[in-house]
């Protein structure tokens, strides 16, 4: 789970670097950066941290 | 009668108002139209004749006088003697002055200016790591004063000698020649790969020890005192999220890495002639990512890298309940905190002010608009957090109030020198709400344990502060006609360049993806070696006796014992 989620992580990151070849306008690439700015989001609150959670030791 | 009065005091006041805007002496009559030659209409008006230029030899300087040695012998009070024509120095006594000394020497007198100015800012800098430190401890309890205080002061050695062997090196060894600091080219080493038909920088290759291929060097030296110091502020963040549990040894291996690596990656990309740079030069976003003096170069890659810290160490133990709800867990000296803010906020005067890297030339005069904005931003700051924790809480929090005057000064840290006043009381403003906010999400909803805040502080307002060039930029500043590269001025959204918002987003989408994946790996595999975090019982005694063999205040620790604090 956390695996997953720091590949995510990098994903978003290559989405916004990809963004520069994927599009030439400025609301295009500002779209796509943003996508992977939610992608990168979700890899760190919604996988990484709650992997960690589960094993937290306030929860033994 | 009243109504008298009133209207007396009406025609009065009208009256005063007319004379008030009348001009002081009379108007001067418009002046005779000359007979000149008719122009076409809608050309332009002649110009008048230059006046023929005058030549000086240097005879004509032999012959400026220096002052009486009577007069010296007398000493100067008044200071009109001192740094006259006898100070200038001369390259030949046989030929005396010549016009070639007067132009050497503006040329180092503009270059000495430079050159102080850097490092006197440079060293204000360095003087936040005792600003840093004792926030951090006032912000822990009493049992890891010690360590915590350990911690911040180590921190400084180990992030130099990782920056001085490696770091400088990837960072700067590419950025090419230091317009302001004399020009010298001989960090121009730049490894660089080929992505969708343009030049993508990814580290510099010169400047290993300060030795390596010509980087022994005055302006070198000076180059890299101000950014080791920038580099150890970045470094200092994380040891405030994961005190009173981080094992010494640890501490000191993630440190060295960080400063090596993870720091001067991003830095070289965004001030080191990287990618990032040049997104504006290469794909016309704005003059590329701007940064101009490091919320996201220095404060979020402090703050990603101390969340990625957070949770893969865990929080406190006591930290939460078994249903999850979270306890507070307060400081042991309030005083230390707010003391060590006031010394952030001095140095944060050579952390912006400094990063124009010049006091004399290429628009450097706008260290003045760079230190004002600083104030600003600092001061809304901690009114925003102040006035959020009154309004939702009942009373003022002093910590609160301190982070954020802290979180003002980090969001005003990219945009300091490319915002109004206006601008940057708006972003300070924000920046002081938004750190309340965020301190409650990372620790209700992430389950984050941070005692300092330093992921809301420095992480979430790092990333607001490089948004915010992107939409308060107002195109006035102009630092030598260009900013990496790109000839012009630095223009947000809300002054017409939506391209500048669109580079300072790949900046964050960069942070928050790769520096966090880098950190989290590099941490992960140290806990593997070496073990991140201390014993469960040496956290529970506190870290002072188990990890650094002293207790931080062995008296006060025993009444606070008594007491059963």
């Amino acid at each position: 789970m956390a695996i997953a989620g720091l590949i995510v992580t990098l994903l978003g990151f290559i989405i916004s670097v990809a963004s520069l070849g994927m599009s030439s306008s400025v609301s295009g690439r500002m779209v796509i950066v943003l996508v992977g700015l939610v992608v990168s989001l979700v890899g760190i609150i919604g996988l990484i941290n709650p992997a960690y959670q589960k094993k937290a030791a306030w929860r033994k | 009668m009243t109504r008298r009065i009133a209207i007396l005091a009406v025609a009065l006041l009208m009256v005063s108002l007319a004379w008030a805007q009348a001009p002081a002496t009379p108007p001067t009559p418009a002046p005779e139209p000359a007979a000149a030659t008719p122009t076409a209409p809608g050309a332009a008006p002649a110009a008048a004749p230059a006046p023929p230029p005058v030549m000086i030899t240097d005879q004509d300087i032999k012959n400026v006088p220096p002052p009486s040695a009577d007069a010296r012998a007398k000493g100067d009070p008044d200071g009109s003697l001192t740094g006259t024509v006898s100070d200038v120095v001369v390259s030949d006594s046989k030929k005396g002055l010549t016009i070639g000394d007067l132009v050497n020497q503006a040329g180092q007198n503009r270059v000495a200016i430079n050159f102080v100015w850097t490092l006197i800012t440079g060293f204000l800098v360095m003087f936040m790591q005792a600003g840093f430190a004792i926030v951090e401890t006032g912000l822990c309890r009493a049992k890891n004063a010690n360590h915590t205080m350990m911690m911040n002061f180590m921190v400084y050695g180990v992030g130099m000698l990782a920056f001085w062997l490696i770091g400088f090196a990837i960072q700067m060894g590419g950025v090419g020649a230091l317009g302001t600091l004399g020009g010298t080219p001989v960090l121009g080493g730049e490894y660089a790969i080929t992505l969708f038909g343009k030049s993508f920088g990814l580290w510099g290759q010169n400047g290993l020890f300060l030795m390596h291929k010509g980087t022994y060097d005055v302006a070198v030296m000076v180059m890299f005192l101000f950014q080791m110091v920038f580099m150890d502020t970045a470094l200092t963040i994380v040891t405030g999220t994961v005190a009173e549990r981080w094992k010494y040894a640890a501490f000191m291996v993630s440190s060295f890495v960080m400063g090596a690596f993870t720091y001067p990656l991003f830095a070289n990309w965004a001030w080191g002639g990287g990618w990032l740079a040049n997104l504006g030069g290469n794909f016309n976003l704005g003059h590329g990512y701007a940064d101009f003096a490091g919320s996201g170069v220095v404060h979020s890659v402090g703050g990603i890298t101390a969340l990625a810290m957070g949770i893969l160490l865990g929080p406190r133990l006591g930290k939460y309940n078994r249903d999850g709800k979270a306890n507070v867990i307060l400081g042991h000296d309030i005083v230390l905190v707010l003391l060590g803010c006031f010394i952030l906020a001095f140095g944060w005067f050579g952390f912006n002010p400094g990063s124009t890297l010049a006091a004399s030339g290429n628009g450097a005069l706008r260290i003045s608009s760079v230190a004002v904005n600083t104030m600003l931003a600092g001061m809304t700051g901690s009114f925003g957090a102040m006035l959020y924790m009154w309004l939702r809480y009942g009373k003022p929090d002093a910590s609160m109030s301190g982070n954020g005057l802290l979180a003002g000064l980090v969001a005003i840290t990219a945009p300091s020198g490319f915002v109004n006043p206006v601008g940057s009381a708006i972003i300070g403003l924000i920046a002081g709400v938004l750190v309340c906010v965020s301190v409650e999400f990372v620790d209700r909803v992430l389950k984050v344990d941070d005692p300092v805040g330093a992921v809301s502080v420095h992480g979430t307002n790092g990333l607001w502060g490089v948004i915010s060039v992107g939409l308060f930029a107002d195109g006035k500043s102009n630092y030598g006609g260009s900013w990496n590269g790109v000839n012009g001025n630095v223009t947000g959204l809300f002054y017409g360049d939506a391209g500048q918002l669109v580079a300072q987003l790949i900046g964050v989408c960069t942070l928050v993806g790769f520096v966090f994946t880098f950190s989290f790996v590099v941490n992960w595999i140290i806990d593997l070696c070496v073990g991140q975090r201390v014993a469960a019982k040496a956290e529970l005694e506190g870290l002072d006796m188990p990890e650094m063999g002293a207790l931080g205040y062995p008296e006060f620790e025993l009444k606070a014992s008594a007491a059963r604090m």
